[in-house]
């Protein structure tokens, strides 16, 4: 809602201005949303916004050109009030009691106006959040820069204001209708379906908003019914495909010939002093095709005391991969959930593998906040596990686990078909990352766990 | 002319060029870096803030480098700005006004304390 009202305070700037730096405005005000929290802050912000809002406005329409901030201290032009930055010189202790009031007054006769008190306190944070930070890619290999639709709700600079309504309507009657067919929870389905119909019906949808700000109000209205963070509609600039993009044998080739010229991606194998193993590899490639060079890296860790996994560039690949290199850590098969797929065989990692002396060994691994999608998948169950330390920065928050469905030519949406159990805990990465054990910047992250391995095999 | 706004150069516009010194930074990494460098005294807006933004590119002091994320704010790609030669120019001369201020302080001694 927050951001709703703020948006909505954008339009009064002039359109060159919105132009301009609309996008940017409303990201920097999602930006504070989402760190200041809490009442204080959340009151601190807008009190900020409305004497930013109060003194740049009129400037923007007073001058030619935007004028600098503060430049009316200095010089008048025309004749225009101007004002200077208020945090320069603290104004007197009256001046703001009256400003906060009459500040507090406006927000409420906003939220009052607009006819949903509190309704979403939070829902314009929420969906700040979100904001492309929904990542849904297609799961087949060779994948082909799901960041690109990932990131298109909030990279829709200049801002398109005219979204119109029947665009809106087919865009929200195709996601109720791809709810109800393929959500995996059929009641919750239908209690989003008359969710979203609520919200048009009420006109919240009407607000003048682009693509992008409009799928993200939508994700925002399903997640408030359903809380799964795996649910999100997108908005993509391009057009997009009709049909799921089917791999020719040519682009398998070229990809396979591509793999295998990267050997598969495994960057480094090596023993560092202290006889602690290293490998690094930037994803977890298909294992048709890079079995074998997996399994000689992990066959050349074997005489180490200690590993080091360098997930910091990994940015994710395929869940049979992680399975293939999780078992060489274990002397028995172990579950591991993936939020992608129903509890199968599949599900358990085939351990033990014969040769591996890897089971008894401490595992490091480093992450980034570059660390995405599968590579999270292997974090987040070996942490759980409690079968290797995760050393560096939260990782990116890539859960990928939603089905793709095309409602329109800029229009899609990740629906989860599939319930995995979570033996763990009643959340996984989606959206918020897997935290490591210890907290490293990522180019120190090397350091700090070759220093806690060292450490280690000293006890021993 | 964006110029003619820019002398006496604004407070805000000032804090602006300073903050990208040392790094190229998007808008809410430029608004977090005046905090820092006022010690919280001063927090653009942001109509505030790209109104300077608009005027500083427009007389190239700064200028627009890429789309990119941010790792610590998530894969939103923000626009990252760059101080270019002349806007460093800009900056040192302005501090220097700033210095020879300073100065003219001190020997009238106004001042008290230490004052580096």
């Amino acid at each position: 809602m927050s951001e709703k009202i703020y948006a909505w305070m954008l339009l009064l700037y002039p359109a060159s201005f919105r132009e301009a730096h609309g996008e940017e405005a409303l990201q920097l005000f999602r930006d504070r949303a989402r760190h200041e929290r809490g009442f204080l802050p959340t009151f601190g912000l807008w009190v900020d916004l409305l004497v930013d809002f109060a003194i740049s406005l009129p400037r923007e329409y007073g001058y030619d050109r935007p004028a600098l901030a503060g430049a009316g201290a200095y010089g008048r032009s025309h004749g225009v009030p101007s004002f200077f930055i208020l945090r320069e010189k603290l104004p007197r202790v009256d001046a703001l009691f009256s400003g906060s009031v009459i500040s507090l007054a406006a927000l409420a006769a906003v939220w009052i106006l607009l006819g949903y008190p509190g309704n979403y306190a939070g829902a314009g944070i929420a969906s700040g959040q979100s904001m492309g930070s929904s990542p849904y890619a297609p799961r087949e290999a060779p994948r082909t820069g799901p960041e690109d639709i990932a990131s298109a709700n909030s990279n829709s600079a200049p801002a398109d204001w005219s979204l119109n309504a029947a665009e809106r309507q087919r865009v929200i009657e195709g996601a109720i209708a791809n709810l109800k067919a393929h959500y995996v929870d059929r009641d919750v389905a239908q209690e989003m379906a008359e969710a979203l119909r609520k919200h048009q019906q009420r006109g919240d949808d009407d607000l003048p908003m682009d693509g992008g700000a409009f799928a993200r109000l939508l994700t925002s209205q399903m997640r408030d019914v359903a809380h799964d963070m795996h649910l999100v509609m997108v908005y993509s600039r391009e057009p997009l495909p009709d049909h799921p993009v089917e791999a020719t044998p040519e682009v398998l080739a070229r990809y396979r010939a591509e793999l295998q010229q990267d050997n598969c991606t495994f960057k480094s194998v090596e023993i560092l002093p202290g006889n602690i193993g290293y490998l690094k590899f930037d994803s977890f490639p298909d294992p048709s095709i890079c079995r074998s060079t997996a399994a000689a890296a992990m066959a050349s860790l074997n005489r180490a005391d200690a590993i080091i996994f360098d997930l910091r560039d990994n940015r994710g690949g395929e869940p049979a991969m992680v399975m293939l290199i999780a078992a060489y850590l274990f002397d028995h098969p172990e579950y591991m959930y993936n939020p992608r797929e129903n509890t199968t065989e599949k599900s358990w990692t085939p351990s033990p593998v014969p040769g591996s002396k890897l089971a008894d060994k401490p595992v490091y691994i480093l992450t980034s906040g570059s660390t995405y999608s599968a590579a999270e998948h292997f974090c987040y169950d070996l942490k759980m596990l409690k079968r290797a330390t995760l050393v560096g920065e939260t990782t990116g928050g890539g859960a990928h686990s939603g089905v793709w469905h095309r409602i329109d030519e800029h229009f899609g949406m990740g629906i989860p078909e599939t319930k995995a159990i979570n033996p763990f805990s009643k959340t996984d990465w989606a959206e918020v990352g897997v935290e490591p054990d210890v907290h490293a910047k990522a180019e120190d992250a090397l350091e700090a766990a070759t220093k806690l391995a060292k450490g280690r095999l000293q006890e021993k | 002319m964006p110029k003619r706004k820019l002398d006496p150069l604004p407070s805000a516009a000032f804090q602006i060029l300073l903050s990208l010194v040392d790094d190229d930074l998007h808008g809410y990494g430029i608004m977090r870096q005046v905090e820092q460098q006022t010690d919280g005294r001063m927090r653009v807006g942001p109509g505030t803030l790209y109104s300077s933004i608009q005027t500083l590119l427009e007389a190239k002091f700064i200028e627009q480098v890429d789309l990119r994320e941010d790792v610590k704010l998530g894969p939103a790609r923000r626009r990252y700005y760059r101080l270019t030669s002349a806007g460093r120019k800009l900056a040192r001369s302005e501090a220097e006004r700033l210095a020879d201020l300073l100065r003219v302080a001190r020997a009238k001694k106004i001042l008290r304390g230490e004052y580096v």
